[in-house]
């Protein structure tokens, strides 16, 4: 069937794109300016155990033989360690990739619900207080930093009203995290049945969701608003309606050819957040992996960096995936 | 005497017209003639059933339409101005003129969908006696598609790329005859069939990009006629296809029309389509009918500079051409709406008077119209 040959054809470039991603992104992993031996080492130590430490991490050897050896390890499913935490890179990351996930998913999902609707709204009023309303919202959410909206829900929520639990990680501190089964903790404390985790989890999840909810909000709504104006232009929806066709038919086609578009823009934002929702985690002490990879980043631990980027390619070239399907369902000519 | 005036008017030869009106009559005949009987006979038929008193009425009744389209700092323009006009049951006219003329925004007037920005800003469209203007959005939508259908240009850009044909055609009938889904498409098989979609079953599953621009174009007549309209517009419905396919879907759309007692307007720009296919002919020139008459009489003896013009672009005589054809020192700057013809800066006839004085649609010969101060085959 096409649908599967689709499918396969499509995982047959993932090996190759894989490949480039972590060739590109551990040569300029590698042009940050800085020595890690130095960091690791401290500002005390010898030349001869730096030179010492140098040789035994392999930095010694050329750039391309240090490829081909983290290479030939992230192939053993072996990232390295983070000279932070002093843990291997996938441990860390089997904790906080999954934070991440649960955050940008969930928030994402309240910026559909917010987007979307009003996307179309504002498509089907030209003028008037929704539409007015709307263009104030695409303009506010683009310009106001999520971090900015964060640390004010913080002071209003916390600080003045005290109607959400203290702003530091995912759940109470008092209260014992769930084992890791998928890493979400709402799911994960769901399958023990542990409902006071998941009410602290819930509890914790409010404002960071909100923030990155109504910021990422704004580009659904303005790509939901550009793509359904072009829609309901069409020759097809005009011709729908001069069918006399219901106003709840012509919308109900008119979103769904703008579907793809949707979905589309929600993908790349949903890949974007992984890295991009870092300066939400960091004020909400959220310990996920946007903050891993910028921890790693500042202090020239490599292994980190570059297991978060394959981490988050993988990722996105999944969602990519999934997006492709969608659209291959909604849309008949790209099965041709 | 009146044949040699215009052949005299229409080029140094008399052959000229004969020869064009002989190639053009040759099919007409064989067509038009059988076709227009059948189409009196059909006529008659209906003409029994209905009440004098409805008969009177014509089907559709356009009186003064003006649709203009506000331009900021200027004058509005005026796309359809003062049109009026009768279509009786089972009559087709056709609508000829070149782009921007206004025949698309007079079908949408008529439909009461203009195109934004434009506004209807006076005169009544009535279909069966009923003044559409009178009905909220909810009335006319249950009137568009059902009574008053349109058929349009470009089937691959109006039908939803997304929705099978079964789907779309089925979607009308399921909307406006109160019928079940299962229904609806047991009606629209039928209809595929009925607009001679060859394995209908298969084509009913069928994406539009999957279709060829004359099977996309049925499918658009199976969504026009599928509620059996008692008026039927096509804009330029047939413009896109190429010639072969163009005459099938004609002479498809013609029998259709005919069997079910419909009146049609149809606007093209194929000048010999409409003397195929129309019982009557209106010229339009900046969103005026210029000239309307019967089939036999326009081509006969046009009278309208214009349409002269139009026949003879459509003759491909360089020579013909030549003389009918003058051009605007400036098209676009000239033609103000109001004060004099519009026409007169494209005109070889043009006179003083032209320029003065705006001519009113007048009595030309019987069931012959124009709106020309020097009409083409007077002394002028």
């Amino acid at each position: 069937m096409t649908f599967i040959r689709y499918i396969l054809r499509r995982l047959l470039y993932v090996a190759p794109q894989l490949f480039g991603i972590i060739l590109i992104s551990f040569m300029m992993v590698k042009l940050i300016p800085g020595d890690p031996v130095v960091m690791m080492l401290g500002p005390v130590a010898s030349q001869e155990s730096i030179e010492a430490l140098r040789e035994s991490m392999g930095f010694n050897k050329t750039l391309l033989q240090q490829f081909a050896i983290y290479f030939g390890n992230v192939l053993h499913g072996d990232f390295g360690t983070s000279w932070q935490t002093t843990r291997p890179v996938v441990e860390d990351l089997v904790v906080r990739f999954p934070a991440t996930l649960e955050l940008v998913t969930l928030g994402l999902l309240l910026a559909m619900l917010i987007g979307v609707p009003f996307g179309v709204l504002a498509a089907r009023h030209k003028s008037g207080p929704i539409r007015r309303f709307t263009d104030y919202y695409g303009l506010v959410a683009g310009a106001i930093p999520d971090f900015w909206l964060a640390l004010v829900f913080v002071y209003v929520f916390y600080t003045i009203f005290h109607i959400v639990p203290t702003p530091l990680g995912r759940v109470d501190m008092s209260l014992l995290t769930p084992p890791v089964v998928t890493g979400s903790y709402i799911i994960d404390s769901i399958l023990i049945g542990d409902f006071e985790v998941l009410g602290s989890t819930l509890g914790h999840l409010v404002l960071p969701v909100l923030t990155l909810g109504l910021i990422n909000a704004g580009p659904i709504l303005k790509v939901t608003q550009s793509t359904m104006e072009r829609v309901l232009t069409s020759d097809f929806i005009q011709y729908a309606e001069l069918s006399g066709l219901s106003p709840r038919t012509v919308l109900r086609q008119a979103v769904r050819n703008s579907l793809p578009s949707i979905v589309t823009i929600i993908s790349v934002l949903y890949g974007f957040l992984i890295g991009g929702a870092v300066l939400v985690e960091i004020v909400f002490s959220w310990g996920g992996a946007g903050q891993y990879a910028v921890q790693g980043v500042l202090n020239n631990d490599i292994n980190p960096v570059l297991g978060f980027v394959v981490f988050s390619a993988v990722l996105c070239l999944f969602i990519y995936l999934v997006v492709d399907l969608i659209c291959f369902t909604i849309d008949p000519r790209m099965r041709a | 005497m009146t044949a040699r005036t215009i052949a005299g008017e229409f080029g140094s030869d008399g052959m000229i017209r004969v020869e064009a009106s002989g190639k053009e009559g040759h099919l007409a005949s064989e067509s038009t003639r059988d076709g227009r009987n059948s189409k009196s006979v059909a006529l008659s038929a209906f003409a029994g059933e209905v009440s004098t008193e409805q008969a009177k009425t014509p089907l559709i009744s356009i009186k003064d339409l003006t649709v203009g389209f506000p331009s900021y700092g200027k004058t509005t323009k005026r796309a359809v101005n003062g049109v009026s006009l009768d279509i009786p049951r089972g009559e087709v006219v056709g609508l000829v003129g070149e782009s921007g003329s206004g025949k698309s925004t007079l079908a949408r007037a008529m439909m009461g969908m203009v195109p934004p920005p434009g506004i209807v800003e006076g005169g009544i469209v009535s279909l069966d006696g009923l003044d559409l203007s009178t009905l909220n959005e909810k009335q006319m939508r249950a009137i568009r598609g059902r009574d008053l259908s349109m058929m349009v240009p470009n089937p691959r850009s109006e039908l939803n790329p997304l929705l099978t044909v079964g789907r779309q055609i089925s979607n009308v009938a399921h909307e406006h005859l109160g019928i079940s889904r299962k229904q609806a498409e047991a009606k629209a098989m039928e209809m595929l069939r009925s607009v001679r979609i060859s394995d209908a079953e298969r084509r009913f599953n069928a994406y539009p990009h999957e279709l060829s621009g004359g099977m996309a174009q049925r499918v658009i007549i199976a969504i026009a006629l599928i509620c059996s309209p008692r008026f039927i517009i096509s804009d330029d419905a047939t413009s896109g296809l190429d010639v072969t396919v163009q005459a099938q879907v004609l002479e498809l759309m013609s029998t259709l029309v005919r069997d079910r007692g419909a009146s049609m307007l149809f606007i093209t720009r194929d000048i010999g389509i409409a003397a195929h296919f129309c019982n009557r002919v209106a010229v339009m020139y900046a969103g005026e009918i210029v000239e309307i008459a019967d089939t036999q009489s326009f081509f006969e003896r046009p009278a309208h500079p214009y349409s002269v013009m139009l026949l003879s672009a459509f003759l491909h005589n360089p020579a013909l051409r030549a003389k009918w054809t003058k051009k605007a020192d400036d098209l676009s700057g000239a033609a103000p709406l109001s004060g004099g013809c519009p026409f007169r800066f494209r005109c070889v006839r043009a006179r003083e008077r032209c320029a003065v004085e705006h001519p009113k649609l007048s009595r030309f010969r019987p069931r012959h119209d124009v709106r020309c101060h020097f009409p083409v085959g007077t002394p002028s």
